[in-house]
Order: structure tokens, then sequence, then C-alpha cells
């Protein structure tokens, strides 16, 4: 979480040099403390990451440099593969439906009275504080098949014939799991969701109501095209979250049953830390690195195109 | 407002609002459900997951605080977030005053630099990062908590302060150098009070995420002694899966701080967040 991408990069100022611009030197000490800390415990160790993966080690004895060996090692390797495919998967969860789920809700609770609207919006906001470490081990009491509460209710319910064990079941621990993540990012896609609806002008509502359009068609035409810039920021935020995901999956199935839950940061972990492959390991996290700045870049330039499209 | 806006439907309409609401208790159903598990006891939850329990067993929490060892979790997260938070602040503010108003060389460099650090998860580089560690003689100690996630917050604390500083008006400042006021003096006299605000949302932020850090505590520090509540929730269900009571009120303990704060806060937080989102 603490590497959120939504703070925007810092203007050029019109004016470089500012009436506090001094000499190089002087300056030099504001940026120093807080870039020697980065350096020594961030920017060097992922220097440092890119060299392991070029290496073999076991963490005793010196790196081996080996050139690419582990990256030609791991594209041929099934589980990283299916580690991939999970991960595929769990966009769905961690992007699509709270997006749509988001997107909906805001469209709705747009319309309700404020004080009701306020209490929603904090409700609904709620999982995306709570450590998702934590959260998954409640989730793992609340999917137990011999006294959590969700098959407790199944059956109360009559639905005893699906009260499976969830987190056992190689079909449905993943859509089981990727639950947990629509329910943690839902109100957070809200919440950004309503922020962007405040800044339409209502004035494209009337007109629109005037020519006779109703209420799905504004919300089609105008609501959602209007929106373009806070779902940018949700599918990067949210796609880079499943890519990133580690804390939810680690602590509800480590990955299991089987490779049913494994993604590439669990894969990273047990070769790195299970098995003391850790030249490979690092392959796989810098994989990983690649991947989120292609998403960002892919989902950055795609929206560019959209933004033309729409304007027309 | 609302009245305008409250023709994209025409009025919010019954059906919509049980949506809404429905969405709702699946939000909180889960919170509900935990609280009332901690106080029940174990014959209790033998009765069903919804039944009331005959009278609430605080003595869950005191065995997750005392023999669950929450107490030592509960300091270490504070021992830990504190020193995180107060020296980010810090930190960012002298870096983010660089980053608006001064020139240095490689400036740009620097910022990629900064940024890179922000869009690469912490899991790419943890390997290193704890062999670093190891070198310098810091694993399994406070020292190794707090400097990684201060270090992690660098970019983020960086970034933010300085599009914050950005926004003030530069007359503020020109008068300020005018009247014959040093830099130090112009960043902790006028530009700090002035931006109280940000800093208390990059504190709520700061906070929040060091609290529930996760992969760094579960790597660096394996001694008891050092963990922090979401690490110590891990250990202690590994222990006692079989005490759901005692385990549920464990989460409570750890995620209590986060929900207060969180309420009291909710506005300033929602608002930093979604403005930070949608620049």
């Amino acid at each position: 979480m603490t590497t959120a991408t939504t703070a925007a990069p810092p203007k050029r100022r019109r004016d470089p040099v500012s009436i506090l611009d001094r000499s190089a030197g002087g300056n030099l000490l504001y940026v120093a403390p807080g870039l020697v800390v980065y350096a020594l415990f961030v920017f060097l160790p992922i220097l440092a990451s890119v060299y392991i993966s070029l290496t073999e080690w076991n963490g005793l004895a010196v790196p081996a440099f080996i050139g690419l060996k582990n990256y030609v090692e791991l594209f041929a390797d099934g589980r990283f593969y299916t580690s991939l495919g999970n991960n595929a998967q769990f966009i769905v969860f961690y992007c699509a439906v709270p997006l749509v789920i988001g997107i909906c809700l805001a469209a709705i609770i747009s319309t309700v009275k404020q004080r009701e609207r306020l209490v929603l919006r904090t409700l609904f906001f709620l999982p995306y504080i709570m450590p998702t470490a934590v959260l998954g081990i409640i989730f793992q009491w609340l999917y137990n098949p011999a006294f959590g509460p969700f098959n407790q209710f199944l059956k109360a319910v009559g639905l005893k014939v699906i009260a499976i064990p969830w987190l056992g079941d190689f079909t449905w621990v993943l859509p089981a799991v990727g639950a947990v993540a629509s329910w943690y990012f839902f109100g957070f896609c809200m919440v950004v969701f309503l922020t962007g609806m405040q800044r339409i002008d209502p004035q494209l509502f009337d007109a629109a109501k005037v020519d006779g359009a109703r209420g799905w068609q504004s919300f089609w035409h105008i609501t959602l095209p209007s929106l373009l810039p806070e779902i940018r920021v949700v599918l990067l935020l949210t796609i880079i979250a499943s890519i990133k995901s580690f804390d939810l999956i680690f602590t509800m199935t480590r990955g299991g049953p089987g490779n049913a839950t494994l993604v590439p940061n669990i894969y990273m972990y047990q070769l790195g830390f299970q098995l003391n492959r850790y030249g490979y390991a690092a392959a796989v996290a810098i994989i990983g690195a690649i991947l989120v700045f292609v998403v960002n870049l892919a989902v950055h330039f795609g929206m560019r195109r959209l933004d033309r499209t729409g304007a027309k | 407002m609302a009245a305008s806006r409250s023709t994209l439907f025409n009025g919010p309409g019954l059906p919509f609002r049980a949506i809404l609401w429905v969405f709702g208790l699946i939000t909180v159903v889960p919170f509900g459900l935990l609280l009332l598990t901690s106080i029940k006891s174990k014959p209790d939850l033998l009765k069903g997951a919804f039944v009331l329990p005959a009278y609430p067993h605080f003595e869950n929490y005191v065995n997750a605080w005392v023999d669950g060892h929450f107490s030592t979790y509960f300091t270490n997260s504070v021992v830990v977030v504190l020193p995180v938070v107060v020296v980010s602040v810090v930190l960012g503010l002298l870096t983010g005053f660089a980053f608006a108003f001064l020139s240095f060389p490689l400036k740009r460099v620097i910022f990629i630099v900064l940024t890179i650090g922000m869009m690469v998860p912490t899991e790419a580089f943890i390997i290193p990062l704890y062999y670093e560690m190891l070198y310098l003689n810091l694993i399994n100690t406070y020292w190794v908590l707090i400097l990684t996630q201060i270090a992690l917050s660098v970019p983020f604390s960086t970034l933010f302060m300085a599009s914050a500083m950005q926004q003030l008006p530069a007359e503020v400042l020109e008068a300020a150098v005018l009247d014959g006021a040093t830099r130090p003096q112009v960043l902790w006299r006028v530009i700090v009070p002035l931006l109280l605000p940000a800093v208390s949302t990059l504190s709520l932020f700061l906070f929040i995420w060091t609290w529930n850090e996760f992969l760094l505590p579960l790597i660096l520090v394996n001694d008891d002694a050092l963990r922090t509540l979401p690490i110590g929730m891990l250990f202690f269900q590994g222990k006692y899966t079989v005490n759901t009571p005692v385990l549920t009120a464990g989460a409570i303990i750890v995620i209590a701080p986060i929900v207060l704060v969180y309420l009291v806060f909710q506005r300033k937080f929602i608002e930093g967040l979604t403005a930070g989102a949608s620049k």
C-alpha cells in the first residue's frame, strides 16, 4: 500500500529559480537526508535484485553469475505460467468486479440524501483501510467448512449443497479469495467515482432530460464518459494491486490447495525463503516489477486513445 | 447540488436504496461477526455463529492481550509507527521543499529514481534488503522496521509535500524572504503552519500504511518479542486455530486503532485519498 501511485508529479514551475534558491551545495542539504535513506534501503536493493536475478545463489555461498539463465528457465517453467494465469483470473476480482460495482453504487448513491450518503460512504470505504493480512485471517475463519459463519449461513437458508470447503476446493478457491479482494476494493472505487461525479456539470443532466433521455441513457452518455480519468486511476491502482497481491493470498491459502491460488509473489516467496533459490526468485520478482511498468504504460496509452475517440 | 444531481435518476427509488443498504450490510457483516464472536465462550460458538452469547466473555480480550502476547505486538506496532510517521513527514517536508522551490544537480534523474521506488513492489527487492540488513546486523531490531518503512515512504511523502507546497501563494514566501527570514525559518515558520492540513493527511496515510505493513516485518523480524500486530496475529493463528473467540478478540485489537482513527478523520482521509487519485 505504501507505494500507491496517487500523487501527481511536481509540475514544472513557470519560474524554476525561485527566490528561495541558493547554491547547489546548500540546496542539496535539503534533499540529502531523504535521498540517502531511500537510496540505501530501497534503491540499492532494487539494483541488487536485478543483479541477483542474473546469478545462481543459495543465500550462503558467493552468488555465481549465470547471465540470463534464470529467465530462460523461468519461461519454460510450468508453475510460473500457472501463477501468471491465476493472476490474470485475480484481475477480474481485483479490478473488473469492484469497478463495475463501484460505478453503479456511485450512480445510485449520488441520488440519496446528504446524510445517508455520508453514512454509506463511510461504511463502503471501511475495508480499504484494513490490513489485508488480517482480513485474510478473518476470512479464512469466515470460510471455515466446519464452523465458519459463511457455510452456517448457507445451511440455514437451505443451500446446504453449496456449503463446500471453499478454501480447500481446487475450482472455487480462486473465486472465494477473489471475492474478498472485490469486497476490499469496491468501496474505494465507489468513493473515487463519487468524487468524479461531483465534477460533472448538473446542467448536462438537465439538458439530457429535456431531450427525453432516460436515467440509464444519461448515465451511459454523460456520466460514464466524464468519469474516464477516474476509471483510469481505478484501473491502474487495482491492476497493480493484483500483480502485487501477496498478503491476502498468503494468509488465506499460502497459494494452495496445490497451485490453485499460486501467484508470482507467492511463488517468489516459496522459491526464495523456502527453497533458497534466491537468484531464481529474484528473476520472478523482476518480471513482476516489469509487469507493473507495462500495465502503467498500457493503461496510460490505452486511456489516452479512449479519451481522444470519446472527444470526437 | 444534491437536488440537481437527483436528475440522474428520477429520485432514488426504494429498490435502488435497498441495493445500497445490501452492499452496506455486506461490508459490515464480517466485522459484526468478528465483534460478536470475540465475546463468546467456546461452548457458545457451537450453538451457531449468529447466536448471541448468554453474557459477554471479555476474558477473550485478556487472553489475547496477555497469553496471546498481543500486548507485546501492540507495543511494537506503536514503537515502530510513531517514529516512522514523524521522521517520514519531516523528510517529506525537506525533500518536498527542495523539489518545489530549489534547483540542484540531477533533479529530473532523482525524480525518476524516486518514482521507480513507488512503482516497484516491495516483494521485488525484499531478498537483497534482507541480506543487506543481515550484513548490517539489524535483523531482529526495531531499527530494521523503522528504517525500511521510512525509506519506503520517502517517495510518496516527497511528491505529496512538493505538490502541496507548489499550491502556496508565491507572495507569502516572497514577503517572508523580503522580511529577512532565512530558508529554515521560511520552511518551519511560514510553510509548515500553512500546510498543516496536508501534513495531517500525510501522517494519517503513513500511520495506516505502517500499522498494516505485513511483508517487511514478516521477513525482517523473526523474534516473537519484536513482531508487530499483523505478524503476531498470523503466528497466533498458527498456534491457536481452535480458539476462535480469542483469535477474533486479537483481530479486534489489531483493527480497533485503525477504525478509531478512520472514524474520527474519515472525511479528511477520503478527501485526501481521492484528491490525490483524481489529479
